[in-house]
């Protein structure tokens, strides 16, 4: 089919979730003219129902989309076992992206996070170094990185409470974040029965818990109400718009400045380039129909996988083994990040009394960040990073009924029964994240042989736990554990080890970085290779950090947004 | 805007959403002569305010039907703790979803209920629904351990299949025909979906009120 050709925009945006949500605000603000090509299209409040069926067992909407069909294999590096295939994508379409449904457990990274192979060679010396990692410091520090932070806390509405502000520890926040210029915008949503019940064995340990921060209004902000903490927020978007996803905050928001032109149900297939290396827009197919939309700039900002699996497929004379791929760094340095919770790696812990986590959501509780970074003296331990533990509210009754039985009921029958009626509200997960690495062996690539219903083979995941994350993983189940027993409980079951190939928490894949033979961007966020090709999402990361990746990956597009802005001439020309 | 006027804002919303009285369903005695009774016997969905009934679809024989309804009613048993999975509609619900979403999966149900009754006639000359529920809890033993003798299906598979479509029956919205009366959620003591949490309700000893709603009649749906 012959593609239409569209007119010409200043800016081709692709993907509006998390990333391409935050940045097209300041760009749309600076005037310059923005198309945002979607895969998925609006949902409005009342789509998002308190629904488990729906929401956590059938996957409402993930089901039922663009991203499912397109389910990346993945295969053990280690042995090269073809792991099985998810059922279901791990992220979503729409405009807001998985931002819609997400946990919204919004933190920065530490500063340790940008320069963990200084700072271990530093402190521990060489040999600290893993074996086998590509780890590199980031190119920028985690001061670069705050005022976008802020920047971004309050254009979407993020509620906490600073552990560190200007310098200042303030132990009612986590004492051990990076210092930090303001407060949140909001205060923390509230505590409960059970966060309250965790926070005391924590303190008598000598560990240090906080309120985590959500993008989540725990007051009336914005317009909207807040949360209701009615207990469907895991993998389940927001019936107030309580929840702060770029499509009730930001985008709206650029909308309104008459510069943001939202296409959904946008199927990009690939980024066109010319001879000379600068991309030229953005090829999409929409209702059978092809199109061309021509750009001075591209932003691409997929999720994790489809901006690895874009740049392959988006081949040409300039680019043979994809764009931006001339130094064969587009699905290197990829993370699959070591967490655990109610389901691989994480910690279990069954209690003698209910502890009401009927309702709520996961980003309200409690949380030790002692654990985690280099809070802590390694010396001796065998590992670098850490983990950080949080202790979260939010139980669903199918979720409940599939508990744990700590070998004291079997699976089904009236044994089973007497079980699940006295336990069904007597238990909790620990969830956990480990800093996690690149490693030679961890990349991205597209499959040989599976393909989407396009005919475009799928992104693969080549992947394993390594030793150091699978000691430092270890060490936080003790942790874990240990607080479980100290706030009373009577058993406690730690998940089988390893790594989860296809996940929600991804990185790498399009690492930023100072030099261009071992990273695809620059310390702007632009390709090294292509000078009007910017790309934003976790995809650019170089360390997972110990914590959820989203506010980090929206700090950077917001800062990628306002370099092009400030470079504009030179960058568009 | 001040804190004032947050908080009386928050207030009228809180009662926009406020949670009407569910209408008055004849709660049935299932403790009284607990043999298991039928689906058609169950409250019928259209006093629990569904906006949709319950598909009817029908994926199986009779035969296999009964196989169904036995078996959950044996992963989660009718007893003293209260009505069990067939009482909850479970078969029906499962029934329904084989119909349609879970179309899938049909040939995997026909085939392990199928078996189920070939092992009972061999083992006892039966059907599976007409053995002693100790006898038909020992063959779903040797099927949940993929060591059913001579069975060329997966039968563990099978086996986790329908105890999780049982779970999911149980303990899903009404909406999808299972749950019937709250009873699974009344079993683990999930006080249902409400839209307006309270602080009080999330203290450890709080015990909220059975919100004794659907989705649907939550959401005042229209559909």
């Amino acid at each position: 089919m012959t593609p239409v050709r569209l007119k010409q925009t200043d800016v081709a945006v692709i993907g509006l979730g998390a990333a391409g949500g935050v940045a097209a605000l300041p760009l749309a603000r600076a005037g310059l003219k923005v198309v945002g090509l979607e895969a998925g299209g609006w949902f409005q409040p009342e789509d998002h129902r308190p629904d488990e069926i729906r929401n956590n067992v059938r996957n409402w909407p993930h089901a039922v989309q663009k991203a499912n069909h397109e389910v990346p294999t993945a295969r053990d590096s280690l042995s090269g076992r073809v792991l099985p295939r998810p059922a279901y994508h791990p992220m979503m379409n729409g405009v807001g992206g998985t931002s819609l449904h997400y946990w919204a457990q919004s933190w920065r990274l530490n500063a340790w996070d940008f320069k963990v192979r200084s700072e271990t060679t530093r402190r521990y010396g060489e040999s600290a170094i893993p074996a086998g990692t590509t780890l590199e410091d980031w190119p920028i520090s985690y001061d670069d990185l705050e005022p976008y932070y802020d920047q971004v806390e309050y254009a979407i509405g993020v509620s906490g409470k600073a552990g560190n502000l200007r310098g200042t520890v303030d132990d009612r926040g986590n004492i051990f974040e990076s210092p930090r210029q303001r407060e949140y915008p909001m205060p923390p949503l509230r505590s409960c029965g059970f966060a309250d019940h965790m926070a005391e064995p924590a303190r008598r340990l000598h560990w240090h818990c906080f309120r985590p921060p959500a993008a989540i209004n725990s007051e009336d902000r914005g317009g909207r109400i807040s949360c209701y903490y009615h207990g469907f927020c895991s993998r389940g978007g927001c019936p107030v718009s309580a929840k702060n996803s770029t499509a009730v905050t930001t985008i709206p928001d650029a909308i309104a400045t008459g510069n943001l032109q939202v296409v959904t149900r946008a199927h990009v297939i690939g980024i066109d380039s010319e001879h000379q290396g600068r991309v030229t827009g953005v090829r999409y197919i929409k209702e059978r129909q092809e199109y061309f939309q021509p750009a001075s700039v591209v932003l691409l900002a997929g999720y994790t996988y489809e901006n690895s699996r874009l740049l392959l497929l988006s081949k040409s004379k300039t680019y043979p083994n994809g764009l931006s791929n001339n130094h064969g760094q587009v699905g290197r340095h990829y993370i699959s990040h070591t967490q655990g919770g109610n389901w691989q790696n994480g910690v279990v812990g069954l209690f003698p009394f209910d502890v009401n986590r009927w309702y709520g959501l996961p980003a309200q509780g409690t949380a030790v960040d002692n654990w985690a970074d280099d809070n802590f003296d390694h010396t001796g331990l065998g590992f670098i990073g850490g983990g950080s533990i949080h202790m979260p509210m939010e139980l669903k009754p199918i979720e409940a009924a599939g508990m744990e039985t700590f070998g004291q009921a079997p699976r089904w029958g009236s044994g089973w029964k007497e079980f699940i009626k006295q336990n069904a509200g007597r238990w909790a997960y620990a969830y956990i994240q480990i800093s996690t690495f690149p490693y030679e062996d961890h990349f991205l690539d597209l499959d040989p042989t599976v393909k989407d219903p396009l005919g475009y083979p799928v992104c693969r995941v080549s992947v394993s736990l390594k030793e150091n994350e699978r000691r430092a993983l270890l060490f936080i189940q003790e942790k874990a554990d240990l607080w479980f027993r100290e706030a009373g409980a009577i058993a406690v079951s730690r998940r089988p080890l390893g790594a989860d190939a296809v996940t929600t928490h991804a990185y790498g894949g399009t690492r930023m970085g100072d030099n261009p033979e071992t990273n695809v961007v620059d310390r702007r966020g632009f390709s090294h290779e292509s000078p009007n090709l910017a790309i934003l999402g976790a995809s650019v990361m170089g360390t997972s950090g110990a914590r959820n990746p989203t506010l980090t990956v929206q700090a950077l597009a917001w800062r990628t947004a306002e370099h092009l802005i400030r470079e504009w001439k030179a960058v568009a020309v | 805007m001040s804190v004032m006027n947050m908080k009386s804002r928050q207030k009228a919303r809180r009662k926009k959403f406020e949670l009407r009285k569910h209408q008055s369903v004849s709660r049935r005695d299932f403790f009284a002569g607990a043999a298991a009774t039928l689906a058609c016997a169950l409250v019928p969905a259209s006093s629990l305010g569904f906006a949709q009934t319950p598909t009817s679809a029908e994926v199986f024989t009779h035969t296999e039907r009964k196989s169904l309804e036995t078996m959950v009613s044996r992963i989660i048993p009718a007893d003293a703790n209260g009505p069990g999975a067939l009482e909850a509609g479970c078969a029906r619900y499962i029934e329904g979803a084989l119909a349609e979403v879970y179309r899938s999966s049909k040939n995997i149900y026909i085939a392990g209920l199928t078996a189920l009754d070939l092992h009972a006639r061999k083992i006892a000359n039966s059907s599976f629904a007409a053995l002693d529920p100790v006898e038909q809890d020992k063959i779903l033993a040797t099927f949940e351990q993929n060591i059913a003798p001579g069975s060329f299906l997966e039968t563990a598979h099978f086996f986790g299949l329908v105890r999780q479509h049982t779970f999911e029956g149980m303990f899903g919205d009404p909406l999808y025909g299972g749950n019937v009366n709250f009873v699974g959620w009344d079993l683990i003591g999930y006080p249902g979906p409400r839209l307006f949490v309270s602080p009080e309700m999330q203290r450890m000893d709080a015990k909220a009120p059975r919100s004794r709603m659907s989705v649907n009649q939550l959401m005042h749906d229209t559909r």
